[in-house]
């Protein structure tokens, strides 16, 4: 065997395809990532999706038991069951309200003004405290 | 060795146009042609989803929600995603409350989009899809969407209106706040999986909704109450045509309460009849009889034509004019304006109207807003019949003068006998009081000052003498207060012409407290079924007044007028007596 017709050999050059592996190691690690990541967005969509049903349906709800209240506590409907006899109106005797402001002398019809509406401002600001005497 | 060479050139310039090709064909399909393929990749995976707003409510002036949503839902199938209908209907059909042999055939479909039931309560909905998730079975989803719910039924159902199934106003408030009421609705383009469920990360352009604003009206749901209870209550005493009513405040033209029966339910508006539905204090008009006698009384004394010393001679109750004979109830000798308004003398007020010119007369007719539209915000409102000077004949100033020869509405009279309360201005019918985002929606306006206001507190001090014992009214009184007003006895007009026998349209129009008025009220009935002799104004209109009128003024708390009521009322109570044998 002559020098010529010697096998060559390639060496291993073992620092160029470390540096490739690692390269391709992270160019594989960032497509895993991405996928990971792209999962992830879609995980999340998922739950946002339910999430939003979720505030959706309890809205709904919300507005179907309001409408039921409404309905219940109408004028109408409380004058249909004042009328079937469900509820009544009981009136409050004079002497069972208690008064923050004194009540105003009775007027020739026999009507006690209520102290929430002052026209005369008799009550507000500045009026003079008077005893409370019946 | 060279043909070695010249393969591997050609090879390598044929790869090299292949790639060549290949990029170009790339660059072409992603930057040349970008926008098209967009496009259609959106075409074919985008589903523009439509966000519906939701419609704002009515409210009364007070906040009570008058006009409300309830959330429904819409079920509807893709039949490609149905494997098992059966077993999907056997499934559904108690949710549905549907038979399960027409759901089954329903479901039996390859069209991708059916609607199997609409108006399926959200509770019933979710059931649904829960159970369908348990039971794995696809193929039914749901819409959002909303029912228009009136919590107060028939109460103020004329002016509420309803909608269609569209969620748009056909009448009422409904209809004329349907652009403020109904809101934008929005709309987001997404992308579904094959199972049809939204790809979020896919999410692509959305608009968000606008929800109609909430409508705030000048009505008081305790006054309207009042009103609803009096009306239904005359409606049922006497079984008339029709019997309506409104209270407005006569300074700002704010209709507080308005009531009209035949009413309808809007919940369920296709059961109503369409004389049910016909709001008439808008879209009627009548000859509105003695009322309309505040027009040329005011008209003569603004002009100056008459003053308070004028007395008229009544003819003893008969008054021959242009071949016919006008009639008095009875028979009166010289009276003065007061008195006229007083009595409701006939002969006095066409008298009046002789002493001015045609055209005058008409100016002031025209000037209280009859024979116009009062552009309140209610659909079908009528301008009434005002004939022109031209078209007279001999008597029609004289029938005018009294309240015949010309036909009004009854909220044209409100505001006529409001600008004798307010002192002399017309005001425009103010319906509206805001969008609920305390935007004014309609300004309080005046639209004409029409008498001055020595006129208008002159005429009004003239009208609380009709309301005394001596006056068409006594029974109109409220304990405690002053009432000013005018009673009207009309006869019917028949369908071919002609006044009807025996039936009338009666009338009290008519404020309170006199001194400061904070109430106008208008009551009407139609064709009551009593006799002649007691179908007046006065006896079957004016109680009807005098009764809202004291619940009205119990409810806003109206301090009485002490000194000056004693003094009238103490005449009423010895009077009463003979009002009421009337």
């Amino acid at each position: 065997m002559n020098g010529n017709r010697r096998r060559t050999t390639n060496s291993i050059e073992v620092n160029v395809l470390a540096r490739w592996l690692v390269a391709v190691f992270f160019v594989g690690l960032a497509g895993l990532f991405f996928v990971y990541l792209k999962n992830q967005q879609h995980a999340v969509g998922d739950q946002a999706r339910a999430v939003e049903a979720a505030i959706r349906e309890i809205e709904a709800k919300n507005e179907a038991l309001k409408a039921h209240i409404t309905a219940m506590t109408s004028r109408g409907a409380l004058q249909r069951r004042i009328e079937e006899g469900y509820i009544r109106l009981e009136p409050i005797p004079d002497t069972a309200i208690a008064r923050i402001a004194p009540a105003l002398p009775s007027e020739p019809d026999g009507v006690l003004r209520t102290a929430s509406r002052d026209p005369d401002g008799r009550f507000g600001v500045g009026a003079p405290l008077r005893a409370i005497s019946r | 060795m060279s043909s070695t060479g010249t393969r591997i050139g050609v090879i390598c310039a044929l790869l090299t146009m292949i790639f060549t090709l290949f990029a170009w064909r790339l660059i072409d399909l992603q930057v040349a042609q970008h926008d098209y393929f967009s496009r259609v990749a959106a075409e074919k995976h985008s589903i523009r989803i439509v966000i519906q707003a939701k419609r704002g409510r009515i409210l009364d002036r007070n906040g009570e929600e008058l006009a409300v949503n309830i959330p429904v839902r819409t079920v509807t199938a893709d039949g490609t995603h149905i494997r098992n209908a059966a077993a999907l209907a056997a499934l559904a059909a108690p949710f549905l409350e549907m038979p399960v042999k027409e759901l089954t055939e329903k479901l039996s479909t390859q069209r991708q989009y059916v609607v199997i039931r609409k108006e399926v309560s959200e509770e019933k909905a979710q059931d649904l899809m829960r159970a369908m998730d348990k039971a794995n079975l696809h193929g039914l989803y749901l819409e959002e969407g909303a029912i228009r719910s009136y919590p107060n039924s028939e109460m103020l159902c004329h002016v509420l209106g309803f909608v269609d199934y569209t969620g748009h106003g056909i009448e009422g408030i409904e209809k004329s706040y349907d652009k403020e009421l109904g809101g934008q609705d929005g709309y987001r383009l997404i992308e579904h999986d094959r199972k049809g469920r939204e790809i979020v990360v896919y999410r692509g352009q959305e608009k968000m909704p606008t929800d109609g604003s909430d409508i705030r009206l000048t009505i008081d749901m305790g006054l309207q109450a009042i009103v609803e209870k009096e009306v239904d209550d005359t409606f049922k005493e006497y079984h008339p045509a029709s019997a309506s009513a409104i209270l407005a405040d006569p300074n700002t033209g704010e209709i507080l309460a308005m009531a009209c029966r035949p009413n309808f339910d809007p919940n369920h508006y296709n059961d109503a009849k369409p004389e049910q539905r016909r709001c008439r204090l808008i879209t009627d008009m009548y000859e509105p009889g003695s009322t309309f006698k505040i027009v040329v009384t005011s008209a003569t004394y603004n002009e100056k034509i008459v003053n308070e010393n004028t007395r008229i001679y009544c003819e003893n109750g008969h008054f021959s004019y242009g071949g016919k004979i006008v009639k008095d109830h009875h028979g009166y000798g010289d009276l003065s304006i007061p008195e006229i308004l007083m009595k409701s003398s006939n002969i006095g007020a066409a008298k009046l109207s002789l002493r001015m010119s045609d055209q005058s007369f008409y100016d002031y007719v025209r000037a209280y807003g009859f024979g116009e539209k009062t552009g309140i915000p209610i659909q079908g409102e009528i301008s009434g019949m005002v004939n022109p000077p031209h078209r007279w004949d001999k008597l029609t100033k004289t029938r005018m003068a009294f309240g015949q020869s010309i036909a009004v509405t009854p909220i044209q009279m409100v505001m006529a006998t409001s600008a004798i309360a307010n002192g002399g201005k017309l005001m425009k019918p103010r319906l509206v009081l805001s969008d609920g985002e305390e935007n004014a929606v309609e300004k309080e306006a005046p639209v004409r000052e029409v008498v001055s206001k020595t006129t208008a507190n002159y005429i009004a001090k003239a009208l609380e003498g009709v309301v005394s014992a001596q006056g068409t009214a006594p029974l109109a009184k409220v304990d405690g207060y002053t009432v000013a007003g005018k009673t009207g006895t009309a006869q019917k007009i028949g369908t071919h012409g002609g006044y009807l026998e025996g039936r009338y349209i009666v009338s009290f129009s008519g404020f309170m407290p006199a001194e400061t008025p904070r109430l106008m009220g208008l009551v009407i009935v139609d064709d009551a079924r009593v006799g002649s002799e007691a179908n007046y104004g006065g006896l079957v209109a004016a109680p009807v007044f005098s009764r809202i009128g004291g619940k009205a003024a119990r409810y806003l708390d109206l301090p009485p007028e002490s000194a000056l009521v004693m003094a009238q009322s103490g005449n009423a109570l010895n009077t009463s007596a003979t009002a009421k044998t009337r």
